[in-house]
């Protein structure tokens, strides 16, 4: 049972719940104190949250000895072990938009990430000071048949459903750049030689994907592919940032710690280890034996095999497979309160001020600070 | 609560005093010696101690997102550290926001400026600041390779347009002054230009670096900006720039200008090797140019990481990364470059850098216009600050270091000829007294009556090195934060900003500017003091207009 709205303005009151059972928020947040500080591994993912309830997450998993996951660390993760194994070009959406003649779309789920790249970036801005720049878009590898609803501009598509052999194609295309000779490649050579040139042609040209949809080597080869490029002409990169902020929390794990998120505190000192520390993988192992669950922005907890949340942090829908032992509604970054988040079209922290309060509940940050202040009730009575 | 500092050595420049006496502090300010017999609460005896103002870095990139990326770009560059008490949170975690605020207060400084951030990033600036404790904080805006001030000049807008947009993007960042890094070249760079000088013009906008700096130089002080505005030459790095920066010396006429990390532009091509110190011309031309002051930007040896704004120069260095990897981002204004670096002390050129870097302290003669910097983490991470001081006030210890490097190196230096120690009253004339009054803090860098009771005691000792590294005690606004060189517990400092009033019509202007160029509103910049996380964030320092 939750609690009735209020009735007012629509804003309601905060849920809490115990074993599924309605409780305060005081009890709530206790109890979930109680499951942490017993715990021998505990593990905060999730961190579906704005910057403070990042911020209170990690100075938590601090204090537990805990480790700091986020739902799309997978993702983050491939473009991020890209910039620290070889280095990166990067650019922003503001930089692209204004600037860019060539757009290389790579891949799938373009727009499906990130919505405004249809207004933001394939249709050409007025330019206050009259430059007039032509853009091309070229998109690359995509599913078979794969269409951008809702734009109607021209684009180039090459090598469509080339699917697995994604990763070889771009090395194909990198090694014609450099005037390599290569065997063979699923895209005709005249047609990889043709692209190589329209990209050396580029005055500043850039390569656009969601590390979502695409694997380590074809990252690594779109990366290297951009660095040739700037032998001789500018090209640079806007991966798309994942969502439910996880380039904020990437932002305030680095930091607050030095390092991403997979981050534990076991030792009581920072530890980073992308595998050790893989949220899925300390479930499915039973190496965690508390999972305090973090998504502020709506999104569903992933399904795990072998484990189950202990602590929930959640929007009131946010539909849970199992009863966690704990739920505490949480407020929505933005809508319910004012908050710092990354913007995809900035690139950016930015502030947001809360569109439509709509529950009293507390915010991430301030749910976790009641769980850290109950923490050490925990450990004096368990100790 | 009165605390009463008893008989230590109080080195206070500003103040014309060296002296043994002394200092009593109330809540956070230095207050005068109580009348009629009133004690103090606490009585520390200062005896055989050197107590200064709280030390202040004008120059040290330890915020932004140049610093987070340089983070994410080297994560075997910071191994975390020992545990440390639970009374600090994070402390221990490697270049950390935490560990730079507890180091830098373990060595008496409580005041550091972050001189380097795109204004679209100044929130997130900020926010890293928030979570530095214990010191004060402040950043220095970007502009001049960004296209609303290129776009001005080249509309022949003039100074007065110049000026109002530099208003704007102060109160909007919350900046203390505003930096210029390779004016106009990394504008040039994402035209493919692969080389910019002084006088080089910037494609479509058509303006040269020089009518940038002098336009920038001008509104900054037409503003009232305590802080002149603060350069980063053209051809950092590169032989033979001396001249570059003598050009831009030159170019200051009489106003005010600070030129930064002068060491990256103290060499000559000279010599078998082409490279070779032309610091004696600088430091000539600095001492002959009382409206310039300088920051060192002092090299050491070891691995670091170059976080620049100046792309155009990280993007020509990254074939000497180290280890082998490097970042580059085109940027709304600047943007960024790392690159990991190394500085070896058997390296020729290496070697003539740390060289470089010397002789500017030593040949500078008015310790009150240079400043203490190595740039960090450029020249080397501020942690080897200890060894700077060292060099600097005793030369036989250069002689031991210079007796290392490569003999060719010394040869097309003068380092070895120097004989200057720098007094304890010099050093703390460069860390105190003057970066206080370069940057306007009027309550900052003395010890008079009325200062804010940011104080480091330090016991001097034979080793020179371990008396700046572990101050016996600091206060920061009357706090005692340190004791016997280490960090006791966090207080949260602010932000030091500057507030010139803002021209009504520079506000609908540059809304309908980001609205037409960037489809965005022009506030999306704007830093919230509630967005910070943190009571009462920020300080304003007063204008001089």
């Amino acid at each position: 049972m939750e609690h009735m709205a209020s009735g007012d303005q629509g804003v309601t009151e905060p849920a809490a719940s115990i074993d599924g059972d309605p409780a305060s928020l005081e009890d709530a947040a206790a109890e979930a104190a109680r499951l942490l500080a017993r715990s021998s591994q505990p593990l905060i993912a999730g961190l579906g949250a704005d910057i403070e309830g990042a911020r209170a997450a990690i100075a938590l998993a601090e204090q537990v000895g805990g480790v700091v996951e986020h739902m799309h660390s997978s993702v983050l993760m491939r473009d991020l072990d890209c910039l620290r194994e070889t280095g990166v070009m990067l650019t922003t959406p503001g930089e692209a938009r204004v600037r860019a003649d060539v757009l290389l779309l790579v891949g799938d789920a373009l727009v499906e990430t990130w919505p405004a790249l249809i207004e933001r970036l394939l249709r050409l801005p007025a330019r206050p000071e009259g430059v007039d720049v032509a853009r091309r878009v070229i998109w690359l590898a995509p599913e078979a048949d794969a269409k951008i609803p809702g734009f109607s501009g021209e684009i180039t598509v090459i090598g469509a459903g080339i699917g697995a052999t994604r990763a070889v194609n771009l090395a194909v295309l990198r090694a014609r750049l450099k005037g390599r000779r290569v065997a063979r490649a699923e895209i005709p050579l005249p047609t990889l030689d043709a692209l190589a040139a329209d990209l050396k042609g580029a005055r500043f040209g850039v390569a656009i994907w969601t590390a979502a949809r695409l694997g380590a080597l074809e990252l690594e080869m779109l990366n290297g592919l951009v660095r040739d490029l700037n032998d001789t002409t500018r090209f640079s990169t806007l991966p798309l940032a994942a969502p439910d902020n996880g380039a904020g929390v990437l932002a305030a794990c680095g930091w607050m710690t030095g390092f991403p998120m997979r981050t534990g505190f076991g030792t009581g000192a920072p530890e980073h280890n992308p595998w050790r520390f893989d949220a899925e993988r300390l479930v499915a192992s039973g190496e965690t034996d508390c999972v305090l669950w973090v998504s502020a922005f709506g999104a569903p907890p992933l399904v795990w095999r072998g484990g189950s949340i202990s602590v929930a942090l959640c929007d009131r829908e946010t539909r849970l497979a199992e009863t966690p032992k704990v739920r505490i509604e949480v407020a929505r970054p933005g809508v319910d309160h004012d908050a710092v988040l990354h913007s995809p079209d900035t690139g950016t922290l930015g502030a947001v001020s809360a569109k439509a309060p709509r529950t009293a509940a507390p915010t991430v940050a301030e749910a976790l600070a009641r769980i850290a202040a109950r923490l050490q009730d925990s450990s004096a009575s368990t100790c | 609560m009165l605390i009463h500092l008893k008989g230590g050595r109080l080195v206070d420049p500003a103040n014309n005093r060296d002296e043994i006496g002394d200092l009593f502090i109330r809540r956070d300010r230095i207050v005068a010696p109580p009348q009629g017999g009133v004690r103090a609460d606490e009585t520390v005896d200062a005896d055989g101690l050197v107590v200064m103002a709280g030390g202040i870095d004008i120059h040290s990139h330890i915020a932004g997102a140049n610093v987070s990326t340089a983070r994410l770009l080297l994560p075997e560059q910071h191994r975390a550290h020992a545990r440390r008490p639970a009374a600090t949170p994070l402390s221990n975690a490697g270049w950390s926001t935490f560990e730079t605020g507890c180091l830098y207060a373990e060595m008496g400084f409580t005041t550091v400026v972050e001189p380097a951030i795109s204004p679209h990033q100044a929130l997130h600036a900020h926010l890293e600041l928030a979570d530095i404790p214990i010191i004060d904080k402040a950043i220095l805006a970007i502009l001049g390779n960004d296209d609303f001030v290129l776009g001005l000049m080249r509309s022949g807008e003039g100074a007065s347009a110049i000026q109002h947009y530099v208003a704007w993007i102060l109160e909007s960042t919350r900046a203390l002054g505003i930096k210029v890094i390779n004016a106009g070249g990394v504008a040039a760079f994402k035209d493919n230009v692969r080389k910019f000088s002084f006088d080089d013009v910037v494609p479509y906008y058509g303006v040269t670096s020089r009518q940038i700096v002098k336009a920038l130089q001008r509104a900054v002080h037409d503003l009232g900006v305590p802080h002149p505005l603060h350069v980063h030459c053209n051809n950092l790095g590169l032989p033979g720039n001396f001249k570059t920066a003598l050009e831009t010396i030159a170019a200051a006429e009489d106003l005010p200008l600070h030129l930064a990390h002068l060491q990256f532009y103290g060499y000559g091509a000279e010599g078998n090797q082409g490279f070779s110190s032309s610091a004696p011309q600088l430091a000539e031309a600095i001492n002959s140019a009382p409206n310039v002051t300088i920051d060192v930007g002092q090299a050491m040896f070891g691995q670091t990481v170059t976080v620049s704004s100046d792309v155009l120069r990280q993007f020509s260095a990254r074939g000497q990364a180290h280890p082998k990897k490097y970042v580059i981002i085109d940027g709304d204004s600047n943007g960024g470059g790392i690159v990991p670096y190394e500085y070896k002390a058997g390296s020729f050129f290496n070697a003539v850098q740390f060289a470089v870097g010397l002789e500017l302290f030593l040949l500078i003669s008015d310790p009150w216009r240079v400043f203490f910097t190595t740039d960090h983490p450029n020249g080397a991470p501020f942690t080897t600050y200890p060894e700077i001081f060292a060099l600097l006030m005793n030369k036989d210890l250069r002689a031991q270091w210079v007796s290392r490097l490569p003999t060719e190196s010394a040869a097309v230096t003068t380092l070895p000829s120097l004989t200057r120690e720098y007094t304890l009253y010099e050093i703390a004339t460069m860390t105190r007294a003057a970066p206080a009054r370069l940057l306007g803090l009027a309550d900052r860098g003395h010890l008079g009556v009325g200062g804010r009771a940011d104080v480091a005691l330090y016991r001097p000792g034979k080793d020179l090195a371990a008396m700046f590294r572990s101050a016996a005690r600091v206060y920061k606004d009357g706090d005692l934060v340190v004791r016997d060189g280490a960090v006791t517990h966090y207080r949260f400092g602010r932000s030091l900003q500057v507030a010139p009033a803002v021209e009504a019509t520079m506000q609908r202007r540059m809304a309908s500017y980001y609205d037409a160029r960037y489809g965005l509103p022009s506030d999306f910049m704007r830093v919230p003091e509630g967005a910070v996380g943190r009571p009462q964030p920020f300080e304003t320092i007063a204008c001089s207009c």
